[in-house]
């Protein structure tokens, strides 16, 4: 790592990268409203994109003083455990997709360049393939497919390792990550990728301090 | 006799107590003054010691002399006793060992009257010939700086009419000047040869001495001692020996190729001390000696302004017209060009064509790098700084340079090197012929040599904005901030062409979907509606307007075929008419327009609420703007017709948040017109509502409007019959509790509370609270109930405690103890159109304090009964209280009572409400942010129950659970390691389900939450 191989890569810019329309809805979290409130909240974001604003707090203040009525709201833990169901159609749910698996790994830095993958288009966001049916008990995948900035970077090992590190972290336990160079992209191709996704390999990789110390800087930029 | 004594207690107490020496030596002195003693009488007494063979007891008689002589006035001395202590000090100076007081004693003699010309010469001599600098201390050479500055502040006259004694003069300054180290010394050194230079002439054949003995410390470094008593900094020293070495053009010669010289160091200290050296003797030589040297010294500066290490910062340097100061904390860079300006100030002061060699040197290695395309920015910097100074060098260089850069082009990255090079000439025009600003414009312009180029510089810059492809992002911001920039310049564009401009932004900021760009359109129009509003509100807020459609489906086309929202048109008419009076004024009265047409609609509920909302944040925004007349003038204008769609109109009559909002925005009318109209508009409104829609005899949506407008109305007006109405008011809500809608109710409800707080008598409402039935315990009762309280809370009154306690115990009731639980919340709401805001302080009854008030009497009541019950019910309801009113208690106020608070939030967690949750999460994240103690101290109960908390469940909502892991983390950084060591894998572990969570957002947080578990006690890698 004394000279940098790949000294002038292509940079792409922060605002070129894909992100998610921003989620009116975040904004306005927890608040389990009727559907036409919440319509009139997106309204009023639109024009005012803050959750301080006066008339937004004025609408929830009215909303509030609305619902204040005389029903008794102590539910037992047994009901509880029944309304479960329920609740899954009151919170709308947002599925794991592939922007938000691009959002988990674009921020991590490459171990060459002062620039994150996304920057670098090692990642991004085509290359990503999400097979998930929302179910809790079935098994889903990921796909990733990364794209070293040369045909002989000697980092695809380890930037793979640092996109898995990521990921393993980060998803629930029924994702399976498969981590794979794109086609054509690297000299050792099929190496690269039978190591990527060892298992064991790996995990001797993740019990090397060195080599986590490493990972962890990488990972330290993420967002 | 008393002078021997005094002269022997002096004796005695030297080196032991200074200030009783001085005391005494001030105290014979005056005796010496006002005729007691004669000197010659100290000397007599001393006569004993002088001759002693101790040298201690020597030093100390002459130390007494001379402190008495320091004392004496300049006048008391006769010639004859002036020349008898002169003599026996000159027989002295061989005694080395006490050169101090002796030179002390030469120095008060020099300030006397009675000294002539042939002793100061004397003196000189003995200096020069018979003393050593080299051999002597500190405050022994001290001495003589000072005898050297007092005799060239006492006999400038002598010395300029007689050469010889001015050389002598010289000579003795270049003898004890040589080699001093000591900065107080060198300050007086400086000096003096700074009087030198300035005042004589005839002095050539010393200037390259003098000048030796000042530039050998050049740069001067020191760093002032810990308790230094002279209080000397090492800025002191710097621009003392700068300003001396720019004093006089003598030094011009030596100066400038001995600081050229200085400019080769590599270090950046010395460079910045050289550069301002380098400036100032420029600003104080003249254009003489600057003709002859620009050459080498624009040789010797180029380095800096071409190839200087800050490359990134070179667009920061600014042109700083006039005399600029030293300033230690601006860069090389910044210096260079400084320099760069006064050279060229200087030399077009004297004469043009100085300038103008100058100039075209300068440009003459420039050029290339125009055709090579090198150091464009630095080139450019450097012309326009030449420029900044004059309209004279203003036009030479413009019409000398933008030849060289200025071209259409369809390249991009040309493109953005012109403009950002044209910024430059721009600031240089700032800098000479001034900003434009709003009382100073008459539609003038100024013909200078940029105006050929007008239009051509807006055909490249309109082109750059509107010709390039949207991704361009830095280049159409460039071009936007160039725009706004050409605004600000005083005099250059004719209205016609700022008016282009205005269309070209707003066009941009309405096409433009990036963020960038849409706050530099942003700041662009509030720029220009600062000076130029009426072509704002001409050009841009009358189009804005003119595009809301009259329809309610209707897309709004845009040229090439794109559309915008109407909520995005209102967004941009809210941000940039904030704080502008015509703009603001205007687009109130435009969307008042559109919504008397869009009101009768059918189906138009959603457009109407976004027309009343802007309409609402307009006013909120600005009604500390909106004054007395302009007020009035509003209120003519729109309050009837608004009303009266109001009222008509069932898309806002029907719609809760239209008829809310709206009713609201006619409460800020109200409250920021004039107040002497507001005795008649209660009046009026009262006859409306009251008398012909008769809200009081039935229940009505109308109670809405009617409660808002009163809110604005001056609580000094007079309104007949308020409590008739009161009381109706409160029958109405008994009799129909079981038909009134709640909002409708909720109306009542608040007039109850505005009556009560801004027109009845405090004891009035406090009996009618006591007559009031409180057995009853149906829920209307106990609303009407607290809104009345809530009045009388708000306004601090003594009559507040006796139902807030009778609140407190109906906590207790099994039956409604929940319900009066989530009534404590009305207490400490507050409603937008009803507290203590600034401009409507004269519309209400609000206490500032209120909260503060209300807490502190309500807090330890909840606590202590809390504590006493067993019945987890009624526990619970203690805790949905207290969190109803933390959710609205500053937090400061919270640390007071944190102690007792931290246990029942804990308890708090395992209620099962929602709001109860959210209100105790709230509060423990905000305690521990502050308290890491207090937090370690309930680590091990807080945790496992914050586990507990993100499982999803009906009372753990999104909120809940979000909230749970930032306080999750929040712990993770403020516990010792041991602490958060033991919990982390269990808190990783639980965190697992946050992953598998259907809200993204939980997801997301869940994740970070985990990465600050996984690095406790992770060894930081290098």
């Amino acid at each position: 790592m004394s000279e940098f191989i790949n000294e002038n890569p292509e940079i792409l810019d922060d605002s070129q990268l894909p992100t998610r329309k921003n989620d009116a809805n975040d904004l306005l979290l927890g608040i389990s409203d009727s559907i036409a409130n919440l319509e009139r909240k997106n309204l009023l974001l639109k024009i005012d994109n803050s959750v301080e604003s006066e008339v937004l707090q004025n609408i929830e203040l009215l909303d509030k003083l609305l619902a204040l009525q005389p029903v008794p709201l102590l539910v037992s833990d047994a009901d509880e455990n029944e309304s479960t169901d329920m609740e899954d159609d009151l919170e709308e749910s947002d599925p794991i997709d592939r922007q938000e698996i691009f959002d988990l790994i674009a921020s991590i830095s490459d171990p060459e360049h002062p620039l994150s993958l996304a920057q670098l288009a090692i990642v991004n966001l085509n290359n990503i393939e999400v097979i998930d049916s929302g179910k809790r008990d079935e098994i889903a995948h990921v796909i990733v497919r990364i794209t070293p900035t040369i045909t002989h970077c000697s980092l695809a090992t380890l930037i793979g390792l640092g996109i898995r590190v990521r990921l393993e972290r980060s998803l629930p336990s029924r994702f399976r990550i498969v981590i794979i160079l794109t086609k054509g992209s690297h000299q050792s191709e099929n190496q690269v990728n039978k190591q990527l996704n060892d298992k064991e390999r790996v995990a001797a990789a993740c019990e090397n301090p060195q080599l986590l110390g490493v990972v962890s800087n990488m990972l330290s930029t993420c967002k | 006799m008393i002078l021997k004594s005094l002269v022997d207690s002096y004796l005695a107490n030297i080196d032991i107590n200074k200030e009783k020496t001085d005391e005494l030596g001030s105290s014979i002195a005056n005796a010496i003054n006002s005729g007691d003693f004669k000197i010659l009488d100290v000397i007599i007494n001393l006569k004993n010691e002088f001759i002693s063979e101790d040298e201690k007891k020597r030093q100390q008689s002459l130390h007494c002399l001379s402190n008495i002589l320091n004392n004496l006035s300049s006048a008391t001395l006769k010639k004859n006793e002036l020349n008898v202590i002169f003599n026996f000090y000159q027989s002295k100076i061989d005694e080395l060992n006490n050169m101090t007081e002796i030179l002390s004693g030469f120095n008060s003699l020099t300030t006397m009257d009675s000294v002539s010309m042939l002793e100061i010469s004397t003196l000189l001599n003995i200096i020069s010939n018979e003393y050593e600098p080299s051999k002597f201390l500190t405050p022994t050479r001290y001495q003589t700086f000072l005898i050297l500055s007092n005799i060239i502040e006492k006999y400038k006259i002598e010395m300029k009419e007689d050469p010889k004694f001015l050389e002598l003069f010289v000579s003795t300054f270049l003898h004890i000047a040589n080699g001093e180290k000591d900065p107080r010394n060198l300050l007086l050194s400086f000096k003096i040869n700074k009087t030198i230079t300035t005042n004589f002439k005839n002095i050539e054949q010393f200037a390259e001495d003098l000048f030796d003995v000042l530039f050998c410390y050049f740069p001067i470094t020191f760093r002032p001692p810990k308790d230094d008593p002279y209080k000397i900094t090492a800025e002191d020293l710097k621009s003392a020996l700068q300003s001396t070495i720019a004093s006089t053009p003598l030094f011009a010669a030596d100066a400038f190729s001995n600081l050229t010289d200085k400019l080769k160091a590599s270090s950046t200290v010395v460079k910045s001390d050289t550069l301002s050296a380098l400036n100032e003797c420029i600003n104080n030589f003249g254009a003489k000696y600057c003709l002859t040297e620009y050459v080498p010294l624009w040789n010797a500066i180029k380095f800096e302004l071409m190839r200087n290490s800050e490359g990134g910062d070179v667009g920061l340097a600014t042109i700083i017209p006039g005399n600029v100061n030293i300033n230690s904390d601006v860069s090389n860079y910044q210096l260079a060009i400084n320099i760069v300006i006064s050279l060229a100030r200087v030399l077009s002061e004297f004469d043009i064509n100085a300038f103008n060699k100058f100039f075209n040197y300068i440009l003459g290695e420039l050029k290339p790098n125009f055709k090579y395309n090198k150091d464009l920015k630095q080139s450019s910097t450097v012309l326009s700084a030449l420029g900044s100074v004059n309209a004279q060098s203003f036009n030479k260089v413009i019409t000398n340079s933008l030849p060289l850069f200025l071209q259409n082009t369809s390249e991009t990255n040309q493109l953005k090197l012109i403009i950002m090079n044209l910024s430059f000439f721009f600031d240089s025009y700032i800098a000479v012929y001034g900003s434009a600003e709003k009382d100073m414009l008459n539609n003038t312009v100024i013909e200078s040599s940029l105006t050929p180029y007008k239009d051509e510089i807006l055909m490249i810059l309109g082109k750059a904005l509107t010709g390039s492809s949207e991704v361009e992002v830095t280049l159409r911001t460039l071009s936007i901030v160039q725009f706004t920039k050409m605004i600000k310049m005083k005099e250059f564009l004719s209205e016609e062409e700022v008016s282009l401009i205005v269309q070209y932004l707003s066009e941009t900021i309405l096409e433009d979907k990036n963020k960038n760009i849409y706050y530099a359109c942003l700041e662009g129009l509030k720029v220009i509606s600062d000076i130029y509003e009426p072509i704002v509100y001409e050009i841009s807020l009358k189009r804005m307007l003119s595009l809301l459609p009259n329809e309610i489906n209707a897309t709004i086309n845009l040229s090439e075929g794109k559309t915008i929202e109407k909520e995005l048109i209102l967004k941009i008419i809210l941000d940039y008419t904030t704080s502008r009076h015509c703009l603001v004024k205007e687009s109130i009265y435009g969307i008042c327009e559109k919504l008397y047409e869009i009101a009768p609609l059918e189906n138009s509920n959603n457009y109407c609420f976004i027309l009343i909302t802007a309409l609402y944040t307009l006013l909120e925004n600005n009604i500390s703007l909106i004054k007395d007349e302009e007020g009035k003038e509003i209120k003519n204008t729109i309050e009837d017709r608004l009303l009266s769609t109001l009222i008509n109109n069932s898309s806002i009559l029907n719609d809760n948040h239209n008829l809310n909002l709206l009713s609201i925005a006619l409460f800020f009318i109200n409250a920021s017109s004039d107040r002497s109209g507001h005795q008649s508009a209660l009046e009026k409104i009262n006859d409306l509502f009251i008398e012909k829609y008769q809200i009081f005899n039935k229940h009505s949506r109308l109670v809405i409007p009617y409660t808002k407008l009163i809110s604005g109305l001056d609580k000094d007006c007079k309104f007949n019959n308020c409590d008739k109405y009161f009381e109706s008011c409160i029958i109405l809500l008994q009799k129909h509790s079981d038909e009134i809608v709640q909002f409708n109710k909720l109306g009542y409800l608040e007039l109850l509370m505005v009556m009560s707080n801004k027109w009845l008598d405090e004891k009035y409402v406090s009996d009618s609270l006591d007559n009031l039935d409180w057995s009853n315990l149906s829920s209307i009762n106990l609303e009407i109930l607290t809104w009345i309280t809530k009045a009388l809370v708000i306004k601090n009154s003594k009559y507040s405690a006796g139902p807030l306690e009778k609140f407190v115990n109906l906590l207790e009731n099994d039956k409604v103890g929940d319900f009066v639980a989530k009534l404590f919340e009305v207490f400490v709401v507050d409603i937008g159109s009803y507290c203590s805001k600034k401009g409507i302080s004269r519309s209400n009854n609000v206490k500032v304090l209120y909260k503060q008030k209300f807490f502190n009497y309500v807090f330890p009541e909840i606590v202590s009964k809390y504590k006493l019950v067993t019945d987890l019910n009624i526990k619970s309801n203690y805790l949905t209280a207290l969190s109803m009113i933390l959710k609205h208690v500053p937090n400061l106020l919270l640390e007071l009572v944190i102690q007792e608070l931290v246990p029942m939030l804990l308890e708090a967690l395992k209620m099962q409400n929602a709001d109860v949750k959210i209100s105790s999460l709230e509060t423990l994240n905000s305690v521990c942010e502050k308290n890491s103690v207090l937090t370690t101290k309930y680590f091990h109960t807080l945790v496992p129950l914050l586990l507990k908390l993100l499982k999803k469940s009906n009372t753990n909502n999104v909120r809940v659970r979000l909230l749970t892991m930032q306080l999750l983390q929040l712990i993770a950084l403020s516990v010792p390691i041991n602490y958060s060591q033991s919990m982390k894998n269990n808190v990783l572990t639980e965190l697992l389900d946050t992953l598998d969570d259907p809200k993204r957002i939980i997801r997301k947080k869940g994740i970070d939450t985990r990465q600050i578990y996984f690095e406790i006690g992770q060894t930081p890698s290098s």
